[in-house]
Parts: C-alpha cells; structure tokens; sequence
C-alpha cells in the first residue's frame, strides 16, 4: 500500500474508531461512580443493541429501526457539508417532511404502495424546498446558513405544534397528535411487533444512490468542488451557486424522508415531541463518519446502537440512567473534533505498516 | 578572510515527507562578505538557513558563529548571536508605524512601563542615518511600497544589532528600480563588516551583488565560486545537474487574426474603486502580448475581467470574434480560453481531490467525460495518464491526491489541464512565480510551443527578463491604466522600468 492511501485510510477510519474508544472509556468513569464495573456495562449495552433473542423479540430490529431516521438526516448533512453549506436544518426539515406525510395519509385515500409513495414523495418535496430556502438566501443575500437554519429549524417545529394542536388535532388526549394514518398508507414492518420495515430499505436505498450522486455524476462533481474551494469551481466554470443550491434541495428532501418514514412507519401519525434530536444526531452521525455516505451509516447504527442499548441494558436490568447513552454519544463527538489528540498514536501505528511493508519488500527482494 | 558562520556536516532529514532536505552540508560565509546561496525549489536553502536562524534543529553537524561552536535551538538564540532573517513574505503589523515595528518587543519605556513615543521615533531616525538607509519613522507600514516594507525589515534586524544577515529571496516582491536599491543597500552593510546571506533564484543578481556563491542541489552542497570565477551558465548547470537553455529559442512568427480584443475596458476593484481603467489591447494568434507592471496595478482585475471571474463595468472583450463580456467561465473555456492563474494552489486547483478531478474540472460536460450526467472515470484516469506523461509529472499518479506534490510539479498540473485541450487563448498570469531554473525553462518552453501552434498568449508578469525573453509585443500597467506600448524588440529592462514606475520615456536625457 502507497503512503497517500494508507494515510487516507489512517484518517477516515483510525480517527472514528479512537474517538468512539476515548468516549467509552470516558464515559466508564461515569459508570464507575455509579457503582458498577464498566467492562460489564458496556457487554450489556451492546448485547442488548445488537441481539437477536427470536424473530419477535429482536433488540437488533429496535436498533436498526431507530437507526433508519438517523442515517436519512446523516445523509442530509453528508451532501450539504459536501456542498460548502454548513446547515443545521435537517431537525426542521424532518419536522415538515413529518408533518407532510402524516397529513397525507389521512386525507387522500389511495391503494397501498402507491399512498406512501406519494405521501413519501410529498414530504421529500416539501423537505426539499425548506432545505432550499436557506441556500437561496445565503447565494442571492448572504445570509449565513448556520443562523438561518436554525431559526427555520425553530419555525418549523412551532409550526407543526400548532397545527397538531389546533387545525390537525385529532382528540383531545394529552399529548397532542394528528388523526392515525391510513392502513393503506402504512409502511410496512418486517417482523410482528417491530417497527423495522421498508423504511430501513429506502435508507440503504439512499446510501447507495447518494454515493452515486456524490462521487459519480456531474451534479455531485459540481457540489464537491464548489464545496472544497469556491474560487477553484468559479475558475473552472463550476456554478457553485446552482450546485450548492442544488445539494441543499437534495439535503432536504433526504430529512424529509426521513419525517416520512417516521410517520408513516413508525408513529403512524404526527405526534408532539415528534423527534428527540434525530436531524442533530444525524448531523453528529454525519461528522463522525467523516462526511461519508458509508460513514453515516455506520455511525447512525451505532448511535441507535447507544440509545437502545443504554435503554434496554443499562437502565432496565443495572439501573444506570439510560441518558448515559447520549453522553456517550457526545464524548465521542467531542473526541472526534479533536483529531491532534491521536497524532502521536497514529504516528506510531503508520511507522509500524511501514516497517511491516518494508520489511516484506525486503523479503520479496531476497 | 575570517569566517563570521561556519555550518559544519549538517544533515537533516524530514520523517513526515521522508526527504534528507540536508545531506553534510558545509556552508561558511566571511566576515563583511555578501554570500548568495543558490538552488532549485526543494535543494535545501531554506532549511539551511532555518537551521542557522533556530527554527530548525539538525540532525548532526556543527555550527560555529565567529569560531565559536554555538547551540541554536530557537530564533532568540540566533539574534542574540547576532544572527537577522528578513523573510520572504514580511513579519510586520500593516496598522503599526514604521518605529513601532522596528522596536517592536524592544520598545524604550519610562519607569512606569509607559511607552516614549518621541524617543521611539528619534531612536529609528538615528538608526537609519547611520546605515544610509533613509524612511519615515512615522509612517503606517502597511502603506509603504513593498521595497520600504522591506527596508524596515532590515533596519529591525540592525536594531538587534545583527551582524550576520540573511535574507530569504529578497527581489521577488521588488521593481528593478527597488532591487537595485536593495543590492546598493546589501553592498553597504558588507562594507561595514557585515555578512549577508544572499538566497535566490536568480543568477543575474548573484553577479551583481555576491562576493561568492554557493549552489545546493537536492540537499547537497555542489560547490562554492568566487563571483569573478564563475558565470550564470556555470551556476544554472551546477543547480539543474544538466546543461541548461537559459534564453528560450524564440521562433519568428507572423501574427495572424486578432483571438482576444479588448476595448475601454473598466474593471472594478476591491471597495468598488476602479481597477482597470479604459483599456484597450488585442493579442493574435502566434502571438505572445506581455503586459509589465509592479504588482497591484490592475494586472488581476484585467485577468479576472477577461477570464470570467469578475464582471466588467464597461467596455467590451472579445474572443474568438464573439462578445464573451457578460458570458460565464464555462462558455468562454468553451471558445478556446486557458488560464493560468497567478495563485495556482488557491484558485487554479483543488488540493482536496485527486489529480483526476482537477484535470477535468474545465471540460467535464464534454462527452468524452460525461454519460447521462455521469462521470466517466476511465476516461479521466486516460487524461492524467497523457498530462503525467507529456509534461513529466513523476510524483504523481492517476487517481492519486495533488496535496503533496511540490511547487513546480503543481504548476505542471495546471499547465497540463490549461495547454492539453490546445487552447485558443492562453491567459499566463506570473507563469513561473517561484518555480526553478530547470521549470522555468520548461514553462517557457510549452509557451512557445503553443505560441508556433498559433495560439495567443497574453503573458503577465513581473519578471521583467522574462516578459522580455517571450512576448512579441509589450502593454505596460501603471495605475490601473496603460502607460506604454512597445515592440519588444525594442525594448530594455530600464525603459520598463520607468514606464512601471509611472515615468514617461521623453524625461530620459538622450
């Protein structure tokens, strides 16, 4: 292997798995003062994250079902940071693209398949254009994305709110919500009593096709270029105001689908409270998995991962509070900001390969 | 004559690039002797002076200061030695007065720790008036020409009372009238038994101004020459390790139909004050148009009006007989238009993605590259493997990261993507800005090349031998305006000169 890959290599993947490391480690002092012995802890975390008991009781399906959201908004950041737009919308965007859905699959009546396609579709289109409308306003007025979507994050959850809770409310319950979808609307699980379902295909479905999108076609080429250097894409003639427009159409509707998929597959309605964070710990998904479509993948399974095995492991048999997970999740975060931190180690582990393959060249030489 | 440096066996080897930048170095210079140390970019200069000036410790070898053996782990340990580095790019604060600067960290103070104004400037005058280096001790540096700027650099190296000074290419930011106060200025620190270090690329000043000489070529020392015992041809082939074309063979070549047209062009600059004022010019194909002038005189408002990257106020350019004056960048590369930018690592390439992908970035819509919206990555790994090939890229590969590759290997990427596509118009601004003898002529060289395909090139450039050496015809910027034309055939380095100063050639005396 050549110095430029194995380093490539050395930071998009040593980098993330020593920080989620460090953040374990961290986090073990919390368990500690808990009372309890971390190492054991964390093999109940993650046994009840990712085991399969039965078909119907499968913590696996739980963690890959709360993952689903999380790589869609993962996905969303991924191709906005990849267009030069630092947005923080996609909690916004989820909101809309929820709110869409849900209302769609009341009030229209359309055979199955087709009713969540146009719903899903709907929502991709309204998730798009409030992903667009920051981009626009940065281009054509300059008006800082980070700012402006977190302000519309704010005006699409109070939007949402009030419409569940006074044109859209269905009963007078105490946590306001829309009336129940229609079954034809409904998407469908794959086991009985898990939420897992098609929604998680549509995810993979993404991955693939923004990697395609980003690394393979001309408008993905653009937004890349225009993402890295601005000056570089207005002298090679690159519209890197259409590109980054473009992304941040792109980035929206993928946090819409998200709200989609969560409305229609798993709450089967609009809901208050309708998401904890899930556009923000995609966007943390997304840095983590270093920008990548693979990247967010992974690391979104490995949050909901955190979540359900914090729930599951921690909090019902040891009694360890289950936000433990979310500080996990944020350690990590923080470590990963932090790559200098690794500097000496990862040093040290590239003159270890490169002894290794020198010294195989040596043999080969013999 | 009694050594005042002795660098002795210096090795030094960088781990991260893997590169011996020092391999048993000897280096001396005199007391009262100017020294020029030459070489190509990556031969080892800079890191040899950044060893003696404490910002780089080496991996063995000695240093000797006066006869002295001495420790230089940090630049306090060299100016306490009497040791002063005037940079390439200058370390002043622009909002600073001139006295403010030199005395910077040196400042008089009363008992109070109160700063005394007057004694500051009184301190800088008598400074100046005793090393016959006249400035304003209260004048912003930040609105200094670059040859004051330069100026205060050294006076601050004096304050310190430096004995030994080096300074890191000097006239590269300099109009030849600065320069030659600069080599009278370096002449007069020597007389007073001062050393200076003289680093550089070009050999015509190591003639003018050096006593001795000394070329490094890939972390070697080659050798050293008195100035009366060698010549630039001697010295180019010592750097290079081969013989060297140093004035590029220029055919002669009728020009044909106008490729560029510019008229009563107004480019605006930054603030909105005009940078470019009513210009008018045209460049044919074979045909090489230099434009001269000190740098900020319009040159990259011109470039940027004409290559698409800033708009136009007024006038009118054309190319290719076609108006492209509101027309984006995509649609005048169309035409035929290539440009070599004056910053080639933040404009004219992506260090962030691979070779392939700042090769194609000026003709991915091509069907050649692209497939219903995709992109054809076969076909881009065949165009790095031809720019590699053609222009000699040896450390990069097809589909590999750009970010490591030095200077002049850059420069060849961005030439390979600009001249591959036979251009019809050729826009090199400062083509050969910090590259080496054995690049430079090979920049020349490609220029030429595309000049008898019957290209037009417009040529802006600093240099002015190297304006001289390639264009057919001369436009001189002063001022955002154009003050004088020239054949350049007729022209001399000293007519340019004055014209770049903003002079007019009647106030020469016959």
């Amino acid at each position: 292997m050549d110095l430029e890959t194995r380093q490539r290599i050395e930071y998009n993947i040593i980098i993330p798995i020593l920080a989620v490391a460090s953040g374990l480690l961290l986090a073990s002092i919390f368990i500690v003062m808990s009372g309890h012995n971390p190492l054991e802890a964390y093999v109940k975390m993650f046994q009840a994250a990712f085991s399969c008991e039965s078909f119907k009781r499968c913590a696996l399906f739980t963690t890959l079902q709360l993952a689903t959201p999380l790589i869609l908004t993962g996905l969303a950041a991924v191709v906005a940071f990849r267009s030069g737009m630092f947005s923080l919308g996609q909690e916004g965007q989820l909101y809309l693209g929820g709110m869409t859905a849900a209302w769609l699959g009341y009030v229209i009546h359309l055979p199955p398949v087709i009713h969540p396609a146009v719903a899903i579709l709907a929502a991709m289109l309204v998730g798009g254009i409030y992903g667009w409308l920051p981009s626009v306003l940065k281009v054509r007025v300059g008006v800082n994305e980070i700012i402006s979507t977190i302000v519309l994050n704010n005006i699409a959850i109070l939007f949402v709110t009030y419409l569940i809770n006074f044109p859209l409310r269905a009963d007078a319950s105490t946590t306001a919500h829309s009336p129940v979808i229609d079954d034809t609307a409904r998407l469908m699980s794959f086991a009985p009593g898990s939420d897992w379902g098609m929604g998680f295909i549509l995810a993979l479905i993404a991955v693939g096709l923004v990697y395609l999108y980003l690394w393979r076609s001309i408008p993905g080429y653009e937004q890349r270029m225009a993402g890295q250097s601005r000056r570089f894409a207005l002298f090679g003639g690159i519209p890197s105001s259409t590109a980054a427009i473009r992304g941040m159409f792109i980035s929206g509707s993928l946090a819409g689908l998200a709200g989609a998929i969560e409305a229609l597959g798993v709450h089967g309605r609009m809901l208050q409270g309708f998401s904890s964070g899930l556009g923000f710990d995609g966007l943390t998904a997304a840095i983590l998995g270093q920008v990548h479509p693979l990247g967010a993948f992974v690391v979104a399974i490995l949050f909901a991962g955190l979540r359900n095995g914090a729930q599951l492991g921690l909090q019902f048999s040891m009694r360890i509070p289950r936000e433990l997970g979310g500080g996990i999740i944020a350690l990590m975060i923080l470590f990963v900001a932090a790559p200098q931190l690794y500097q000496p180690l990862i040093n040290r582990i590239d003159k270890w390969i490169s002894g290794l393959s020198q010294s195989q060249q040596a043999k080969e030489r013999v | 004559m009694e050594p005042a440096v002795e660098m002795l066996d210096i090795t030094k080897y960088f781990e991260s690039t893997r590169v011996r930048a020092n391999d048993n170095v000897d280096f001396s210079v005199g007391k009262g002797e100017v020294h020029a140390l030459v070489g190509e970019n990556g031969a080892g200069k800079t890191t040899l002076m950044n060893i003696l000036y404490g910002l780089l410790r080496p991996d063995s070898g000695t240093i000797r200061i006066d006869g002295q053996q001495v420790e230089i782990n940090h630049p306090d340990d060299a100016i306490r030695l009497g040791i002063g580095m005037v940079h390439q790019h200058f370390k002043l604060v622009p909002s600073f007065t001139v006295a403010e600067n030199i005395l910077l960290g040196t400042e008089p103070t009363n008992a109070l720790g109160i700063l005394r104004k007057s004694d500051e400037i009184e301190m800088v005058r008598d400074l100046s008036n005793k090393f016959g280096l006249p400035i304003d001790p209260t004048a912003k540096v930040g609105q200094l020409p670059v040859g004051m700027q330069q100026r205060v650099e050294i006076l601050k190296s004096l304050e310190r009372q430096a004995q030994i000074l080096i300074l890191d290419e000097p006239t590269a930011v300099l109009t030849p009238q600065e320069s030659q106060e600069l080599f009278h200025v370096v002449r007069q620190l020597a007389a007073s038994g001062r050393s200076v270090i003289f680093i550089t690329h070009k050999l015509l000043e190591v003639i003018n101004v050096a006593d001795r000489v000394s070329v490094m070529r890939k972390g070697n020392m080659i050798g050293t020459r008195k100035i009366q015992d060698t010549n630039i041809r001697e010295m180019a082939n010592m750097m290079v390790g081969r013989e060297v074309l140093l004035r590029p063979n220029k055919k002669p070549m009728t020009p044909g139909k106008p490729v560029l047209e510019i008229e009563n062009l107004v480019v605006a600059g930054p603030g909105g004050i005009p940078a470019v004022m009513d210009v008018s010019f045209d460049v044919r194909e074979g045909e090489i148009v230099g434009i001269a002038g000190v740098t900020g005189n319009g040159q990259t408002e011109l470039v940027e009006a004409i290559t698409g990257m800033r708009h136009a106020e007024l006038g009118k350019i054309c190319l290719m007989s076609k108006d492209i004056t509101r027309r984006p960048v995509s649609e005048r590369r169309r035409i035929g238009l290539a440009h070599i930018p004056e910053d080639r690592i933040a404009v004219g390439l992506n260090l962030e993605t691979s070779l392939d992908e700042n090769l194609v970035v000026t003709r991915y819509r091509q069907p050649l590259f692209s497939w219903l919206g995709l992109l054809r990555r076969g076909a881009m790994r065949d165009l790095s493997k031809s720019v590699i090939e053609r222009f000699s890229i040896r450390a990069a590969k097809p589909g590999g990261s750009i970010a490591m590759l030095s200077g002049g290997n850059m420069q060849k990427v961005v030439l390979g993507r600009e001249l591959g596509g036979e251009p019809n118009l050729i826009i090199a601004n400062q083509p050969t800005r910090g590259l080496d003898v054995g690049s430079i002529e090979f920049v020349h060289q490609t220029l030429l090349e595309a000049r008898e395909r019957g290209a037009a090139i417009l040529l802006i450039s600093v240099e002015l031998d190297e304006i001289l050496a390639l264009s057919d015809r001369i436009v001189v910027l002063f001022s955002s305006r154009i003050n004088g034309r020239m054949d350049a055939s007729d022209a001399t380095e000293e007519q340019l000169g004055i014209l770049m100063a903003g002079g007019t050639l009647e106030e020469i005396p016959a």
